[in-house]
Formats: C-alpha cells, structure tokens, sequence
C-alpha cells in the first residue's frame, strides 16, 4: 500500500474486517425478497454467481434461460386459469392483457368479467349495442355500410361451416369457400378465430409471419376489419406449423413481453441473446442511487447494468451519474464554454470575435466597429492612451472578466476529468492489441525458457485486470467530476490515486523487453503485481459501494431521484 | 408471397370493375411497355355532395407493397392535398393505412376509398400532418371552408 496518509489505509483495513458481517446483512435481504418470485420448483436450475464469497459492490443475480421465464409464466398463467375457470390460453392472453399484474387483473376481471374480456380480445362484444368496440383514439373509419356488407358476407360463409364450430378449429372441406383475402376458392384449409371470420390457412399463416417478423407484435387481432379478437397461442401454433423458426420467435416475444413488465427482470440486451436476469435488489428506482447492479446473463460476457441501459460495467458510479456524465461528454456544453472563454462578442453587431495575436485595437471584420479588446468600449474614447488601456477597472469590464475567468476555470476543470476518462477508455480499447502481443510473448516465453503453457498464463491475466481495471479508473473520473470538494472526495481520490498508478506499473511490467535471464524474476514480479492491482481495484469498488450505503457521497450537481 | 398480392390485387380490379361507388375511380398504371402494374393504382375520389369538397375529383396514387395485403398500401395524393392529415408529401394519415394502428388485410380497396372520402370533410384534429390546413381548421374555420371551396373548382375533372 503506498498510501502515504493514515486514515485511508485504517479506512481500507477496516472495511476488509466488516465485508463479512456486511454480506450477512444483503443475503438476508436478498432471500426475503426472493421467495416474492415464485422460482422455487426450478431454483437449482439457477447459477447464482459468486455465491458466498459476494462483494459488497456486487449484487445478488440470477441468470434465466427462455424456458426458465416461460415456467415462471406457466406458474402465473394456471394461477389465473384456475380462479377465473379460463383456458390457459385465455388466461395468458388476459395476463399480457394486464402487462402480467395478476392483482389488477384479478380486480378487474371479478369486477366485470366481460368488460376485461372483450378489451383483452378474448371475447366478443356483446350484441345488444350495434357500434362496434371503442375506436382507437386516432381511427378514422370508413363509412359503416361496406364494413357491415363484408362482415355479412363472411357469417354467410362460415354458416355452411357451422357443424365444425369451435373456437380456433380448421373446418377443411368447406363447399366453394373463397377466402376474402386472396379471393382463391381452391383452398380448402381454413381457419377462424371465435368471431369466425374464417380465412384460408394460408393467408392467416402469412399474416401472423409478417406481424411476428416485420413488427415483431405478439399480440394478433383478427384480420377481419373492427374485429379486435387475438389468436391465442394454440391458433398461433396451428397457423405456424410448418414454419418453426417463426414460432420460436413468437415465443420469444412472448417472453420479452413478460419480462419488461416485471421490474426485477431484464432481458439480456446482447444480440440475440435470449437470456433474461433476474435481479430483485435493484428492481426499484430508490435502489439504484445506492448501488451499482452490474450483471450478466448465464453467458460470461454478457456484462450489462440492470439499473440503466449502458450495457457495460460502470462501477463506480450510479447509474443516474453515469447517465449525466455520458450526456455532458455527449451535448456540446463544452463547446459553448470554450466559446465564452476564449472569445468575445463585437458590441455592436454582436459576432463572435477570437483574439488571435496584435495589439488590443479591434476592428469588427463585420460591421468596421472599432473598440477595445480589454474593456470592449469604443476605440474612440481611448484618445491619447492608444494602445494601452486605462479603462481597466471598470465595473463592467471586471464583470465581463470574471465571467469569462469562471467558463474558463469551468472547462478547465471538465478537460480534466474528461481527459482521463477518455485516456483510460483509449488504452483498454487498444487491449486488444495488447492481447494479441501478450499472446505472441508468451509464445516466446515458452520458447526461450522453462516455462511451461500454463506456467506464461500470469501474462494473460494481468492484461485481463489491466482492462478491467482501466474501466474502473474511467468511471473514477465522472465519479469524480460530480463529488462535491471535501474530506470524502479526497479519500476518493487517493484511492483513485493509488489503483492509477498500480494499473500503470503493471502496464509497465507487461509491455518490458522479455531476457531469458531475469524472466523468473518478471514473472514473479507480474504474478505479486497483479494481485495487488486486484487488490487495489477491490479496495476502490467495495469504498465506493459502501459509501453509497452510509449515504457518504454528496454531488455537486442534482442527481436524478435524489 | 408475392402470389397473394398481385392475386388478390387482380381480384380487387374484378370487384372493381363489376361495381364500384359512384363518382370514384380505381386502375392500374401502365408500365412503358403498355403491360399493367398491379402495384401502383391511379385513383380519383370525389368530394362528398353537400360539403366544401364537392365537385373537385381528387387524384390519389396507391402503391401496394410486395407483401399486400399483410400491409397496408400507400396513399398518396398527386398533388399534395390542402387537407390537415395529408403530409406536405401528398401521403395520407388514416389509421386504416397504418398496420400498427386499425389496418386488416381483410380491407378492401372500396373500403380504404370511401375511408378517405370520409377524412375529407371530417379531418382528424388529434393526428395533424401538415401545418398549413391544421393551423387554418384550427384558428380560422371561415378562410379554412373557403380555401377548400377554392381546392374543389380547382379539382373539378376536365
């Protein structure tokens, strides 16, 4: 430790004592809100990373496969089936209904079964009142004559159907039945949904391909016009079986539509992943200003934040944090201070004028204005004191200069930290080269000494924690920009101080010329660096998360939720 | 899949041709080498008797996409029309020609006619696609009716 003050290494030590009652604390935590999730009958399906040995700054997380989240639908869906006396199917589509909240739909559903029938599209409107269902809030129909004419012409189709009658049944064999949509009368596989308006398979088959692929819409009314009834999933399926890979994808979304109504889980934001993580702790808003929910689906590279949709680790920094120091780096906030620092604006036509060299005598390339670069009023006025202003303390010119003292000390400041930011960001991009040289290295190693494969590994992994540490120092830099001055920030910052330059004698160590000689010794060395680094990035998280729990950290900006 | 368009699209011109709402008009262009383009349609729909829009017959294309009648067609008026939910491009804002809103492949090309019909002397004032007539429906309906008036006699068919 090269901490070269006291208070910080007793801080450190001390909170290494406390990790473990600390863990007692969140566990218990954890397993009381967990068993809100009904996930007991497949529990040991789960693969709860860490397990015990929990940081404080890691968080309690299970990874789901597809099948995994459709049990858990399963569960709620015969839940529902069995109050309401419903079809599962039924239950389902009433459940996605409800965006999954069984306790409303209950409400609901007790209070006017038919009324959350007709609205979920499970059930037809009643007959009485002649207009159709509620319109939507923007729907312009047609005149209501050729609606009627075609809902007529398909009721006399589907009578002669009539014996084979049920609700999503394919009535084959119908007599000179000609689809309304393709107009061809030799199919003779139809299918309809319980208003029965009755269609050929075919062109049901491509409709629900083209609302499953090109809207990726799970939720599929009839094709007739005003008919809001859904095909429930047993008609889905019906209509898709020759074309599995489109109903995969229908189960799909039907998963997706599950998991973003239940706040403790995500779906895994990485290209065609279809892993959902479950993370009870970080499910609220309020939890987030107190944690950093860094997770990762049951694929190990799958590293995205539960809280925020920055899909890489932010540690440090909260998520609301995160959020406003992308957002300034991004707005060009910045630019206008470097505007206001570095140039001033002609008093009288108002553009934008930067000083470039020569003497204090400006003339507007403009509008010809001539005036004084120090106090900005007319040249005119400076009579014989050419070119040496006595104007200087003027009220407003001190103003305009302590304005222009302050955006600059502001952008300074910023350039600061973002200068770092963005070198920490820089050297782990170029990582990947470091990993091809590293590879190369170790090859040599193998070659010119006794080191065995496993034994050049040491090299490997120091890259490893020189990225993963680099992203940790560049988070330490937002953290950093929005901590208010005090004691606090100045234990940050020795922190950040010290895992800085242990990341930077690693680097060092890694990228060293390899001599057969002194190469037992360099492994040594990259072997206790390495750890120590580890050491160092553990000591800077587990500070912060702790911090975040003692409420320690005050921001010099208003943080979002706080 | 382009079976089922350019069919049902053969058999909407059938269905057309053998009746059709009075007034209006529905055909398929001409490609240059004189065979017909069952994709794009030229249409006219006549203003409603009885409102600012009558007399005036007003021009619409209709594209059909390769995966009609899944989707929905595009209407476009040529040229644009002085009305608050056409976009300054000519193209129609009706929620049955948006597949994410009432579009159903069981529409017909008469229904989406008479649909747009009824838009004309009936605009959408919650759905506003260009400014010059939805600011003009909105703050001054007398030069709005007299605008329109105007748009007819210049619409009326030769």
């Amino acid at each position: 430790m090269s901490s070269d003050y006291e208070i910080s290494d007793d801080e450190n030590y001390s909170y290494e004592e406390e990790e473990e009652e600390d863990e007692m604390e969140v566990e218990d935590y954890d397993d009381g809100s967990a068993s809100e999730i009904e996930v007991d009958g497949i529990g040991d399906d789960f693969k709860v990373p860490g397990g015990s040995e929990r940081k404080v700054y890691e968080v309690d997380y299970m990874s789901l496969s597809q099948p995994d989240v459709e049990k858990i639908m399963a569960t709620d869906v015969n839940y529902i089936s069995g109050i309401f006396g419903v079809e599962p199917a039924v239950a389902a589509q009433l459940l996605r209904h409800m965006n999954w909240n069984k306790e409303k739909l209950t409400d609901k559903y007790m209070d006017n079964a038919s009324q959350v029938s007709v609205a979920a599209g499970v059930d037809l409107p009643p007959r009485e009142p002649t207009p159709p269902p509620p319109k939507a809030s923007s729907s312009r129909q047609s005149s209501t004559g050729p609606t009627r004419t075609a809902r007529r012409s398909v009721a006399e189709t589907s009578k002669t159907s009539k014996s084979t009658k049920r609700v999503a049944s394919p009535a084959a064999g119908v007599q000179s039945f000609v689809c309304p949509i393709c107009f061809d009368d030799s199919q003779t596989e139809t299918m309809a949904l319980m208003c029965e308006h009755r269609f050929c398979s075919s062109c049901w088959k491509e409709y629900i391909t083209s609302k499953v692929r090109t809207e990726a819409e799970c939720t599929i009314t009839c094709m007739a016009e005003d008919c809001n009834i859904v095909a429930l999933d047993p008609f889905v399926k019906k209509a898709l079986t020759d074309d599995m890979e489109t109903w995969e994808r229908y189960q799909e979304l039907l998963v997706r539509q599950f998991v973003s109504c239940i706040p403790h889980l995500k779906f895994c934001p990485y290209p065609s992943c279809t892993n959902t993580v479950s993370c009870v702790s970080a499910a609220t808003k309020s939890s987030l200003l107190t944690m950093v929910p860094i997770v990762a689906c049951s694929i190990p590279t799958h590293v995205f934040c539960f809280g925020c949709p920055i899909d890489a680790d932010h540690r440090p920094v909260i998520c609301a944090v995160a959020k406003m120091w992308l957002q300034k780096c991004r707005d060009d906030s910045e630019t206008a201070n470097w505007i206001k620092s570095n140039t001033k604006e002609c008093s009288k036509c108002q553009s934008t004028i930067e000083k470039n060299g020569g003497c204090n005598h400006m003339t507007c390339k403009k509008c010809k204005y001539e005036f004084c670069w120090v106090c900005m009023g007319p040249w005119s006025e400076h009579g014989t004191s050419w070119y040496s202003c006595n104007r200087y303390d003027e009220k407003a010119s001190v103003d305009a200069r302590d304005a222009q003292a302050r955006s600059r000390a502001s952008l300074e400041r910023y350039l600061h930290y973002y200068n770092r930011w963005a070198n920490h960001e820089q050297s782990a991009k170029l990582s990947m080269e470091l990993y091809a040289k590293t590879e190369k290295k170790m090859e040599e190693m193998q070659i010119t000494s006794e080191l065995t494969w496993i034994q050049v590994q040491f090299m490997k992994k120091a890259v490893d924690v020189v990225f993963k540490c680099r992203m940790t120092l560049k988070w330490t830099y937002a953290m950093a920009y929005y901590l208010s001055l005090g004691n606090e920030k100045e234990l940050f910052e020795d922190n950040q101080r010290d895992l800085e330059r242990a990341v930077e004698e690693l680097s060092e160590l890694i990228e060293a010329p390899i001599d057969p000689e002194t190469i037992m010794a360099l492994r040594q060395k990259v072997t206790d660096k390495t750890v120590y680094v580890q050491k160092r990035n553990e000591i800077m998280l587990e500070d912060t998360a702790k911090g975040y729990l003692d409420g320690r950290w005050s921001w010099n900006a208003t943080v979002d939720g706080l | 899949m382009s079976g089922i368009c350019r069919a049902r699209l053969a058999e909407e011109r059938k269905q057309w041709r053998k009746d059709h709402p009075f007034g209006f008009y529905a055909k398929p262009t001409k490609a240059p080498d004189g065979s017909m383009n069952l994709l794009e349609w030229e249409v006219g729909i006549p203003g409603k008797a009885g409102t600012p829009w009558e007399g005036g017959v007003y021009k619409l294309v209709m594209i059909f996409p390769e995966d009609y009648p899944s989707k929905p067609p595009k209407c476009k008026f040529t040229p644009p029309l002085f009305h608050p939910n056409v976009y300054p491009s000519g193209t129609v804002c009706l929620s049955i020609l948006d597949e994410e809103k009432s579009w159903k492949p069981a529409i017909t090309i008469k229904q989406v006619l008479l649909g747009i019909q009824e838009l004309l002397n009936d605009p959408n004032v919650n759905d506003p696609a260009q400014s010059d007539a939805y600011t003009m429906f909105k703050n001054d309906k007398a030069a709005y009716e007299r605008r329109v008036k105007q748009q007819a006699r210049d619409h009326i068919p030769k």
